[in-house]
C-alpha cells in the first residue's frame, strides 16, 4: 500500500515538473500548452472553411474539422509526448525511488488534462458560435477519447523501449506516422470512399476514433463500418503489448 | 543492514562485455561505516548505483533494510529552468519530506541569498554544488552515498560541511568510494575491496587498505 502511495506522490512531483519545464522559460507558462494547438486548429479551421463549400457531415465546416482534428490529437499529442517521457527525465531516474512508468503515467495525465481543456477551448468556441444548435452525446465523446488515450498510451509504450533499443526504428516510426493525419479521416467521411480502398482505409484504428467521436457531435451521423471491438481490441492489446515490453526491459528504459 | 545475495553485473558497451560483480555475497551491518576500494576503472562507482537501487543487478539480489541516499551532491536532476526552491520541492515530494522545511533548511544551508529563488542555469558551479550539497544533508538516510568527496565552497562552507557531515555520521552509516586511502581511513570503519569481478569484505579498514595496496602493487 506504501508502495503505491509512493508512485503516486512521485506522479505527482512529477506532473507539477512537467508542467512548469514544458512552457516554464515562456511568460505565461502552462496557458502556452492550451493556446498553441487551440489557435493552432482554430486557424487551420477558418482556412479550410474558406477553401471547402460544403462540409461532408452538418452545416458548420468548423466543427466538422475540428472534431476530427480534436479526436486525431486524443491520439497524436499522446504518443509524440509520452514516446519521450522516459529519455526526457533519465536524469531523475538516477534517484531509486523514480521508476520510469512514473514518467509516462505523469505525462499520460498530463496530456489528457491538456487535450481535454485545448477540446473544451476549440469546440466550445465553435458550438458556440453555430447557428444551428448541436446536441451532444456524451458516450460516444467519451468512449472515442478513452480509446485514443489508450491506444497512444500502449504505443508511446512500446516505442519508449523500442526507440532507446533500435534508433533505426524510430526513424521509422517517425516516417510512416507523417501521413497518418491525411488518412486517419480528418478531412472525409470514410463512408464516401469506393469499395477496395474502404476496407483498407478501415484497418487503421484512429479512423474509428474519429468516427466514434464525431457521433456524438452528428446524432444524424450513421458512420457505416464503425467497429468499436475492434477498436477496443487495438487499444487493450497495443496496451497489454506496452505494459509487457516496459516490464520485461527495465535494464533498457534505465539506460544501462 | 545491506546484503549482497550471489549478485552478478556486467558492464555491456559496444559488444564488450565485463564482469563489475560476479556472484558476490556479503553483508554490510548497519553501525558501520563501509569504505569502497578497487582499482580506476574497477565498478566502484557502478556498485554505487546498485547498491543505491538505480541500475539493476542482472543475477542475485540486494536487499537493503534502511533509507539509502542518492550519491551525495548529485546535480543531474536540476533542471536549469527551474529555480533553486522549485528543484528543492521537487526531490522533497518525490521522497515525501516536509516540503517547507527542506526548503527552509537548504535555503540557509547554501547561502545563496536571493539566488535560491533564480533558475538553476543562472548559477556558478559553486553555488549549484553548494545546493546538492545542502539537498543532500537536508534529508535524513540511514546510509549515505558518497562517490569521492569534493569539497564545496569557500573555507568557511568547507568548515560548515564538515560540522554537519559528522553530525549525520552519529545516526547514519557511509557507504564511501574514494581513491584517497586517507579520506577512508577517516571516515570508514570496514572496507570491502572490489577486484576483477570480486568483492572481499573486511572488517577492518587498515586491512582493507592493505589488500587494496598490495593489488595495486601486483599489477
Amino acid at each position: 500500500m506504501s508502495y503505491l502511495f509512493t508512485h503516486f506522490r512521485i506522479v505527482g512531483a512529477l506532473l507539477v515538473r512537467e508542467m512548469s519545464t514544458r512552457f516554464g522559460s515562456k511568460p505565461g507558462g502552462y496557458i502556452w500548452a492550451l493556446l498553441d494547438p487551440a489557435a493552432h486548429i482554430l486557424l487551420m479551421t477558418f482556412i479550410f472553411r474558406a477553401i471547402a463549400r460544403a462540409p461532408a457531415l452538418g452545416t458548420s465546416f468548423a466543427l466538422f474539422f475540428a472534431t476530427g482534428y480534436i479526436a486525431f490529437q486524443f491520439y497524436q499529442a499522446m504518443t509524440t509526448y509520452l514516446n519521450s517521457a522516459v529519455r526526457a527525465n533519465k536524469a531523475l531516474l538516477s534517484y531509486p525511488n523514480v521508476a520510469p512508468i512514473d514518467t509516462i503515467v505523469a505525462r499520460f495525465v498530463l496530456q489528457i488534462g491538456t487535450t481535454t481543456l485545448v477540446a473544451f477551448i476549440v469546440l466550445g468556441t465553435i458550438v458556440a458560435t453555430m447557428r444551428v444548435e448541436t446536441s451532444l452525446h456524451w458516450p460516444a465523446i467519451f468512449e472515442a477519447v478513452a480509446m485514443a488515450c489508450l491506444c497512444g498510451l500502449g504505443v508511446a509504450m512500446v516505442n519508449s523501449v523500442l526507440f532507446l533499443k533500435y534508433p533505426l526504428y524510430e526513424q521509422v516510426f517517425n516516417i510512416v506516422n507523417r501521413p497518418l493525419f491525411l488518412i486517419s479521416g480528418v478531412f472525409f467521411l470514410p463512408d464516401s470512399i469506393p469499395a477496395p480502398y474502404h476496407d483498407l482505409v478501415l484497418l487503421n484504428p484512429l479512423v474509428h476514433i474519429i468516427m466514434g467521436f464525431r457521433q456524438g457531435f452528428y446524432p444524424e451521423y450513421r458512420a457505416i463500418g464503425l467497429d468499436m471491438e475492434y477498436l477496443y481490441g487495438f487499444a487493450f492489446l497495443t496496451l497489454f503489448a506496452g505494459m509487457l515490453v516496459f516490464t520485461f526491459s527495465s535494464k533498457t528504459l534505465r539506460n544501462e | 543492514m545491506i546484503r549482497f545475495e550471489q549478485a552478478t553485473k556486467y558492464a555491456r558497451t559496444k559488444g564488450i562485455k565485463k564482469p563489475i560483480i560476479e556472484d558476490a555475497s556479503l553483508t554490510m551491518n548497519r553501525g558501520k561505516s563501509v569504505g569502497l576500494l578497487g582499482r580506476n576503472g574497477a565498478g566502484k562507482s557502478t556498485l554505487l548505483r546498485l547498491i543505491a537501487g538505480a541500475i539493476k543487478l542482472d543475477k542475485g539480489r540486494i536487499i537493503r533494510r534502511g533509507k539509502i541516499s542518492w550519491p551525495l551532491g548529485f546535480q543531474g536532476s536540476f533542471q536549469g529552468s527551474m529555480t533553486g526552491e522549485q528543484n528543492v520541492r521537487f526531490v522533497a515530494r518525490i521522497y515525501g519530506v516536509d516540503t517547507e522545511q527542506l526548503i527552509d533548511y537548504v535555503e540557509d544551508f547554501a547561502e545563496l541569498g536571493p539566488f535560491f529563488k533564480a533558475p538553476v542555469g543562472t548559477y556558478s558551479s559553486g553555488m549549484k554544488a553548494r545546493l546538492a550539497f545542502g539537498l543532500s544533508m537536508g534529508v535524513n538516510f540511514d546510509y549515505y552515498l558518497v562517490d569521492e568527496i569534493t569539497a564545496v565552497g569557500d573555507a568557511n562552507f568547507k568548515k560548515k560541511c564538515q560540522a554537519v557531515f559528522e553530525t549525520k555520521l552519529k545516526d547514519s552509516d557511509l557507504i564511501m568510494v574514494s581513491h584517497s586511502t586517507g579520506t577512508i581511513r577517516t571516515y570508514c570503519d570496514c572496507g570491502v575491496v572490489l577486484e576483477k569481478g570480486k568483492l572481499t569484505y573486511y572488517e577492518d579498514v587498515e586491512d582493507a587498505i592493505r589488500a587494496h595496496d598490495k593489488n595495486m602493487k601486483e599489477n
